[in-house]
């Protein structure tokens, strides 16, 4: 087991070399802390943190376009706020995307039961805001399968409608007015509450951020505060964006979710491992979204919503390589993307195992 | 220099002089403005989840308010046309009025917009230089072009016609220069405005009810319809309460125009509703909630219908020469109906059914908060407020009562009082 | 200027008025806002499970992850269920050997670890040689053959042994289990197979989910995302239950918490339409 750890450290380093000297800063930082009178002190350094950065932040130009040596002053600038503020030290990643990949996603529909248990590990990884406003980057679908009971009162209703004016007693109705399945979202329910899921009249579906190759809300920002990386994940630099909403009115999937208030993240359940475009504590009034989990995705772990899947629906890999479970499913299952006539060609695929 | 600040300073001590009538109208609206300050300042510190707004219907009161302050603003150029245009000499000096209420309600959707957004703070990203602008994918940005290039143009053309009138150098040389191109530009660029602001609607495919081509046209029937009857209401009070004169032919054209309007307005519906109706495919889930609700959930319902109703009534009883011309009583009330009409047809038809069913087949009802209402009345209670002060100052120079102690004696001529009328 | 007190003077009032009103609604607003605040001091849920109730379970370690001051696990406080994962690998060992396979589908297991089984099976854990405490050949003595018989034991784990549920009755026991060795599976031909590895044991028959597996189509597989990255591979009797397939294998499950509604919204029941009615 601490080989592991070790060979999980080691390769971290040596990604990014730097994060080291960040990292010291930070442990500094969080020993000073705890060895001051404690609460003084960290109230004190709260303060102090909080002005130095605010003034900082916001003359923060855009991420992408930084230089390295504002990049790492802007990242060391989040980690004494966050470590201060959620009183554990907080590193704040900045590694770049892995070379020769292409994030994608597969969800077997087939085998997802409604569970839920994805969406909340997404909370309980991506520093979400609880509650008030409560933020969740998935959302589960519930679609009936179809009821075929048979109804005389249905035989009456003939199509085209029987009317006063001309029903000529040759339009004769059916039993078959029902939904069936598909993932047409008409009678799809978000907010059912079961006690035990699935429930055999049903299949589920959760939608999360597609992560389109033609993303119709990188198009829509007026700012480029969204933009797709290279890994084909869109990101958002929550520092950049203005919160005018209209990636939320492009995106077809709803994806996209906005901090109304002030996020309300308890300090005890703040996951202290994040990235700068991943799941850095936001701030009132930006927009966020599901990024495949970059903090974990970039150093080669699995995202989180994949690892609570009870049922192994989820799949994960880098759509360039062959061997990826993605590609293998690509290869032999049926695929298919969600709302694919808005032509946004999503990364995230579902398919019936 | 001098010149300049006696301008402002007679232009606005002109502005705030009136009766207890004219007090008790510009006290009511620094109330609602004060009471404003405190509910935005809560909105700014808070955040927008004191709004009503959700995930699921992201665009609040402020958005569907500002889509109607930019019909306001894009049908002032109806009062600015015929005069440039079609040389209509009653209307030629109105124009500036007409040029007021457009620039006014622009800056009041700017306002309004930036209540909308989520970090008002940030806007210098949109500043290009500093920061930058996602041109040209984002139709945000051709909006916000669009709306402060019409804002400046305005400004410029009213300060311009209004500082040469009240120095008295206003020859028609410096107006076939300056004023004249301005106008025009103007003039062209009040629908540009519109169509604009439609496409930031209808470039979202993933909404159903906005995606439609109809959407540009249904708007600017929209703008011909609620602007000039704001534009009529100010020209009756102006008649009744100042020495400019307007003549009857001026209401008759607008009352005209927002007849055709109306007309236009119910074919764009009518249209709407059968297409997306007959065939009863996708694209009707949206329309249907207005029309009928869904599962018992029809909040919107009551509203669809009444508006429809508000119209399509406007519309008959605009045609009947007896209302139209009952400039004292029946006009009024008809304008009046016919703003607050589209006025509540932007939020309860046009922007909140829209997000029904969401693209995860959610219904949702928007319930308005409190501090949103009073934000929303505060914006216009601001724009009611300079618009009052400017259009009084404005009406000073236009008569003659305001001028420069060294502008030549004789008084501008006021060609609305000169001009016969044309029916 | 007498006149102008007058309306001065209403629009005073007017402004109070206003004032007065709208302070009220924030209070009301304020203290429905607190109303609905409920502050969860509830004791926190340690002892987990995996996928299923009944099966694997972890219990929750605090600082766990001492690289990021992380526990190794977080669960769901309404269903106890386990939702995230400070370190995937914990508690794993290597997989060890898998029989090749040469088709297009083959798995990479060279650094495939999986949660060792031995240490979850109830009868196993009785004794000091696992099952052979009790299977030593004398305390119970050796089967003569595979035929179905009445059980003396285990009626916990198959209700009915002239009956089973696995292979509706067309399979006994000793298909599966070594009739020599009882710490070891068995396949038809006589290779025996140790707990930790029933996927090499359940391939024989359920080829095609055996290559899906393989290929990491079927099951989950947490770790490391890249096709030759460590990978923690969850093994067969990690979700289903051999003994109770007919019975527990899609048992539903407890569902974690809904979204919060809309604000504005009472209730989602338009929702909860009896569907087929249009």
């Amino acid at each position: 087991m601490s080989e592991e750890k070790k060979e999980l450290i080691t390769t971290e380093d040596a990604i990014e070399g730097r994060r080291e000297f960040l990292k010291n800063v930070c442990l500094t930082g969080a020993t000073a802390l705890v060895a001051g009178p404690a609460s003084v002190s960290a109230a004190v350094e709260a303060a102090s943190a909080d002005a130095d950065t605010t003034v900082a932040e916001f003359f923060q130009g855009h991420f992408v376009l930084m230089s390295d040596v504002e990049k790492e002053k802007a990242i060391e600038r989040l980690e004494k706020r966050y470590t201060a503020k959620y009183e554990k030290k907080t590193t704040v990643s900045n590694v770049p995307a892995p070379e020769d990949t292409l994030f994608g996603y597969a969800l077997d529909i087939s085998k997802c039961i409604g569970c839920r248990r994805c969406v909340h590990a997404c909370v309980d990884e991506n520093n979400q805001s609880r509650n008030d406003p409560e933020v969740q980057w998935i959302q589960v679908m519930k679609i009936p399968k179809g009821n075929f009971a048979f109804s005389a009162d249905k035989l009456e209703k003939g199509y085209p409608e029987t009317s006063q004016f001309g029903d000529y007693g040759v339009q004769v109705g059916g039993n078959a007015h029902t939904r069936v399945g598909g993932i047409g979202t008409e009678e799809a329910q978000s907010h059912f509450d079961d006690l035990v899921t699935p429930d055999n009249d049903h299949f589920y579906v959760p939608v999360q951020c597609q992560q389109c190759e033609k993303p119709p809300c990188v198009k829509a920002c007026p700012v480029r505060a969204t933009f797709r990386d290279s890994a084909g994940v869109v990101l958002i630099d929550y520092n950049w964006c203005i919160g005018c909403r209209m990636c939320q009115l492009a995106c077809p999937y709803q994806a996209r979710r906005f901090n109304w208030g002030e996020p309300n993240l308890p300090k005890e359940e703040m996951n202290p491992h994040t990235h700068y475009f991943g799941n850095r504590p936001r701030m009132r009034g930006v927009m966020e979204k599901c990024t495949f989990c970059a903090q974990r995705t970039r150093e080669g772990r699995n995202p989180a919503c994949l690892e609570a899947c009870p049922v192994g629906a989820r799949k994960f890999g880098n759509l360039l390589d062959p061997e990826s479970e993605v590609r293998k499913i690509l290869a032999t299952k049926r695929v298919f993307r969600f709302k694919e006539e808005f032509g946004t060609y999503p990364k995230f695929f579902y398919y019936v195992g | 220099m001098r010149k300049i600040v006696s301008f402002a300073a007679d232009f606005g001590s002109y502005a705030i002089k009136g009766g207890p009538k004219y007090y008790a109208w510009l006290l009511f609206l620094i109330g609602i403005i004060l009471v404003g300050c405190f509910t935005a300042y809560r909105q700014l510190t808070e955040g927008l989840i004191l709004t009503g707004a959700t995930d699921q219907i992201p665009m609040e009161l402020f958005f569907a308010n500002f889509i109607f302050t930019a019909h306001v603003a894009a049908a002032a150029v109806l009062v600015v046309a015929p005069g440039y245009f079609y040389h209509r000499k009653d209307m030629k000096e109105l124009a500036v009025i007409g040029e007021i209420v457009a620039m006014v309600f622009v800056a009041t959707g700017i306002t309004f917009i930036l209540f909308h957004m989520g970090r008002p703070d940030r806007l210098w990203h949109m500043v290009p230089g500093i920061g930058f602008l996602n041109f040209p994918n984002s139709m945000l940005v051709y909006d916000t072009i669009v709306l402060n290039v019409y804002l400046f143009l305005n400004m410029a053309g009213i300060t311009y016609l209004l500082y040469k009138k009240y120095i008295g150098e206003f020859g028609t040389k410096a107006l076939a220069r300056w004023f004249t191109p301005i106008i025009y530009l103007a003039i062209v660029w009040g629908p540009l405005i519109h169509i604009c602001t439609a496409f930031v609607l209808s470039s979202n495919a993933r909404i159903t009810s906005w995606a439609t081509a109809v959407l540009p046209f249904g708007f600017l029937s929209m703008a011909g319809a609620s602007g000039p009857s704001l534009i009529i209401l100010i020209f009756l009070l102006i008649r009744k309460h100042t020495k400019l004169q307007i003549n009857d032919s001026v209401i008759d054209l607008l009352s005209t125009i927002i007849g055709w309007s109306l007309g236009i307005i119910m074919l764009v519906f009518a249209a709407e509703i059968f297409s997306v109706l007959y065939s009863s495919a996708e694209h009707s889930a949206s329309l249907k909630f207005s029309m009928f609700g869904h599962n018992g959930l029809n909040g919107y319902v009551p509203w669809f219908w009444g508006t429809m109703i508000a119209l399509t009534g406007s519309f008959i009883a605009i045609t009947i020469p007896r209302i139209r011309k009952s400039y004292d009583r029946w006009l009024p009330v008809l304008c009046v109906v016919i703003f607050m009409a589209i006025l509540i047809e932007k939020p309860m038809i046009l922007v909140f059914p829209a997000f029904s069913p969401s693209p995860m087949g959610e219904y949702t009802e928007y319930q308005p908060t409190m501090i949103e209402y009073f934000n929303v009345l505060m914006v216009w209670a601001m724009g009611f407020l300079s618009l009052t002060l400017i259009v009084k100052g404005a009406i000073g120079i236009l008569t003659g009562e305001v001028k420069h102690h060294k502008a030549p004696a004789h008084k501008p001529e006021v060609h609305a009082s000169t001009v016969p009328s044309l029916d | 200027m007498h006149s102008l007190i007058t309306p001065t003077k209403f629009a005073v009032l007017a402004l109070c008025g206003l004032l007065a009103i709208s302070l009220g609604l924030y209070k009301s607003a304020e203290s429905a806002e607190q109303m609905s605040a409920k502050t969860q001091n509830e004791p926190l849920v340690t002892d987990c499970y995996e996928s299923r109730e009944g099966y694997t379970t972890v219990t929750r370690v605090e600082g766990a992850v001492p690289q990021y001051g992380y526990p190794n696990i977080k669960c769901s406080q309404k269903t106890g269920a386990v939702l995230w994962y400070g370190d995937p690998y914990e508690g794993t060992v290597p997989m060890g050997e898998m029989p090749e396979i040469t088709d297009a589908t083959r798995g990479n297991y060279a650094n495939a670890v999986v949660k060792p089984r031995e240490p979850r099976l109830m009868y196993f854990n009785m004794g000091p040689d696992g099952c052979k405490t009790c299977h030593d050949g004398k305390t119970v003595p050796a089967p003569k053959n595979k035929k179905p018989r009445e059980l003396a034991m285990h009626q916990d784990i198959v209700e009915n042994s002239m009956q089973l549920m696995h292979g509706r009755g067309s399979l006994w026991c000793l298909d599966c289990h070594s009739a020599t060795d009882r710490n070891k599976l068995e396949n038809r031909q006589g290779v025996q197979i140790g707990f930790n590895q029933p996927q090499r044991l359940c391939g024989t028959c359920h080829g095609e989910l055996y290559i899906d597996w393989r290929a990491g189509i079927h099951g989950k597989r947490t770790g490391d995302w890249a096709a030759n990255g460590k990978k923690r591979w969850w093994v067969c009797t990690e979700c289903h239950n051999p003994h109770t397939v007919q019975v527990n294998r899609f048992n539903p499950i407890k569902q974690e918490a809904p979204p919060a509604l809309p604000r504005g919204m009472k209730n989602a029941d338009h929702e909860r339409m009896p569907h087929g009615e249009h």
